[in-house]
């Protein structure tokens, strides 16, 4: 899967979940109003679209569509 | 005004830490507490709590103890309650200044934690205590930067754990997980009644991560039958459990509370649609800090619940056997019996405000508004004052406007909360004091988390010219967030949350 893919699936999760349209690949989660509740719906996409199992640790680390794309590719390689 | 309910005779309530005495006793070979390294039965579990309150016994001042999610901070609290003192739950995550101020508002004689102290000898025997004496003293939101104690006698404890274990039939077979923080006081609903009744409380880190897929694989591998979940927690299980199609609840789980506030229709309609849901007991719960734990519940679904009530609002439940309740003219609840804090201590003004003698008996203004249903349940139906519910911890605005003000560069703030997703986030609005600086958002975001605890940290400040106020002067939040919410939110300053879900 190409990084441009994974990097696209996590802006519309993070457009869904935060309601927001102004989403690019180096938006923060926390910064756009991101909390750890609404987290557990970031995690579960990435679960569901990407396979690997991240944690709200995870993404406190890597909270950008970009950082979250090439955390799953380390996760998939 | 409703005529107050009868209450339980509180000569009747036996100690908290003689009844976890007696359960130990009766079933030593039973698994007590189990965490990510080790587990220990009840035999183990009360020669540690014996040997921490071996040399706190003597002194009567509260002991702070610092916390983590482990078997020794759960016998640390036990080993104050032994030595006759209260627990003073300290998280090592706070900043320094808020710890040593709740040292400070608590009286603490000293610190323990969080891994054990093991010092000889240790007490064979619990330290002989009134009902009277405080079990534990904790914070909740003031009008004040200051933080605001409430202490809670033993027999409130006792009263509280008595009724809950009832209610939810916990008993030897049971594993409980440990969900709340050791922070808060929902944290006493699950450690309590099952280390009173000889049921296993279960830590696990999977059920800290976020992720469902392993919160649920958790519960399965662990053989959870019981769940206390704060309802904003429950909410996105919900959406997990739905989001492609109903799936399973694990077998294991036979009970799942929840409480902290109002529980939403869509998630309880979705509930009921999930494969096994009318196996397990959904129960919702209510109460204050200073009403200790849990005063109202209800079996929303499941098999004690009333079918009649599926299509009907979201009750908060029927007073628990050793709750009075009145209700105001004005709808406020009001609740009565054994389970009230003793106040709150070092503020007696604060304490006479809410704590009133009245039909005989001290009684808790909740400033809650009620309605009772003809059944006897009661719908919760908004505050008499401004307080919100933050994924279940409550927070006054006029203490996030107070620790705002503090800065220098703050004239007036306003505080209030803002919707997303199914929960409330905190929003703050200031007006600045010249000399005006442009990062003054970031700077009172990095102010803040410096000096208040995480959840009294908002998720965004926002610096508008002035504030709105109503027609006789007094400042009004919500019309200030109407006027001045920015429509795209990347445009005012954001702060991360806290690093765990509570």
């Amino acid at each position: 899967m190409s990084t441009d893919l994974v990097v696209d699936g996590m802006i519309r999760t993070f457009s869904r979940v935060l309601r927001s349209d102004d989403v690019t690949p180096d938006s923060d989660f926390f910064e756009l109003g991101g909390d750890s509740l609404l987290a557990t719906r970031v995690l579960s996409a990435v679960a569901r679209e990407f396979g690997p199992e991240l944690t709200i640790g995870d993404l406190l680390v890597a909270p950008t569509p970009s950082a979250l794309a090439k955390l799953i590719e380390v996760e998939l390689s | 005004m409703s005529s107050p309910t009868d209450s339980m005779d509180i000569t009747d309530i036996t100690d908290i830490v003689t009844r976890f005495f007696d359960t130990a006793r009766r079933h030593p070979d039973l698994i007590a507490v189990r965490d990510n390294d080790r587990q220990v039965s009840y035999a183990e579990l009360l020669d540690l709590v014996r040997r921490v309150a071996g040399p706190l016994a003597g002194p009567t001042t509260p002991v702070g103890v610092l916390t983590s999610r482990s078997v020794d901070v759960v016998a640390n609290l036990l080993g104050v309650l032994t030595a006759g003192r209260a627990y003073v739950p300290i998280d090592p995550t706070f900043p320094a200044a808020r710890r040593g101020a709740m040292l400070g508002a608590a009286g603490c004689g000293e610190v323990i934690g969080p891994t054990l102290s093991d010092r000889a000898p240790s007490l064979d025997e619990p330290v002989s205590v009134t009902g009277k004496t405080p079990a534990y003293i904790l914070f909740t939101s003031g009008s004040t930067a200051a933080a605001k104690p409430v202490a809670i006698p033993r027999t409130a404890i006792a009263a509280a754990v008595d009724s809950l274990g009832d209610l939810l039939d916990v008993g030897p077979g049971d594993r409980v997980l440990q969900f709340a923080s050791l922070n808060w006081d929902t944290c006493f609903e699950e450690i309590l009644p099952a280390l009173t009744r000889g049921a296993t409380l279960v830590f696990d880190d999977d059920a800290y991560s976020g992720l469902f897929p392993r919160f649920l694989r958790m519960v399965d591998r662990q053989g959870v039958t019981l769940l206390d979940l704060p309802t904003a927690f429950w909410h996105e299980l919900v959406v997990d459990l739905t989001d492609d199609g109903p799936r399973p609840l694990p077998e294991s789980v036979r009970t799942v509370v929840i409480g902290g506030e109002a529980a939403r229709q869509a998630r309880f309609d979705a509930w009921r649609t999930l494969p096994g849901a009318e196996r397990v007991r959904l129960v919702n719960t209510y109460g204050c800090t200073e009403t200790t734990l849990v005063t109202h519940a209800v079996d929303l679904f499941g098999p004690r619940a009333d079918p009649a009530r599926a299509g009907g609002p979201i009750p908060i439940g029927r007073p628990l056997p050793h709750v009075v309740q009145v209700i105001g003219d004005d709808g406020e609840l009001v609740i009565g019996g054994p389970a009230l804090a003793t106040g709150y201590p070092g503020l007696p003004e604060l304490t006479a405000e809410r704590f009133v003698d009245r039909d005989g008996g001290r009684h808790f203004h909740t400033r809650d508004r009620v309605r009772a249903l003809p059944d006897g349940v009661l719908l919760h139906e908004g505050r008499l004052d401004d307080e919100l519910k933050v994924r279940g911890i409550r927070v006054s605005p006029g203490e996030v406007e107070a620790a705002l003000c503090a800065h220098p560069g703050v004239a007036a703030a306003a505080v209030t909360g803002h919707g997303i997703g199914d929960h409330t986030s905190i929003v703050a609005y200031v007006v600045a004091r010249p000399p005006i600086r442009d990062d003054l958002g970031a700077e009172l975001l990095r102010h803040l988390r410096a000096t208040s605890p995480a959840h009294l940290v908002p998720a965004r400040v926002t610096v508008v010219p002035e504030l709105a106020h109503t027609a006789s002067g007094k400042l009004d939040r919500r019309r200030t967030h109407q006027l001045h919410a920015p429509q795209s939110q990347p445009h005012a300053t954001e702060t991360k949350e806290a690093h765990h879900v509570h």
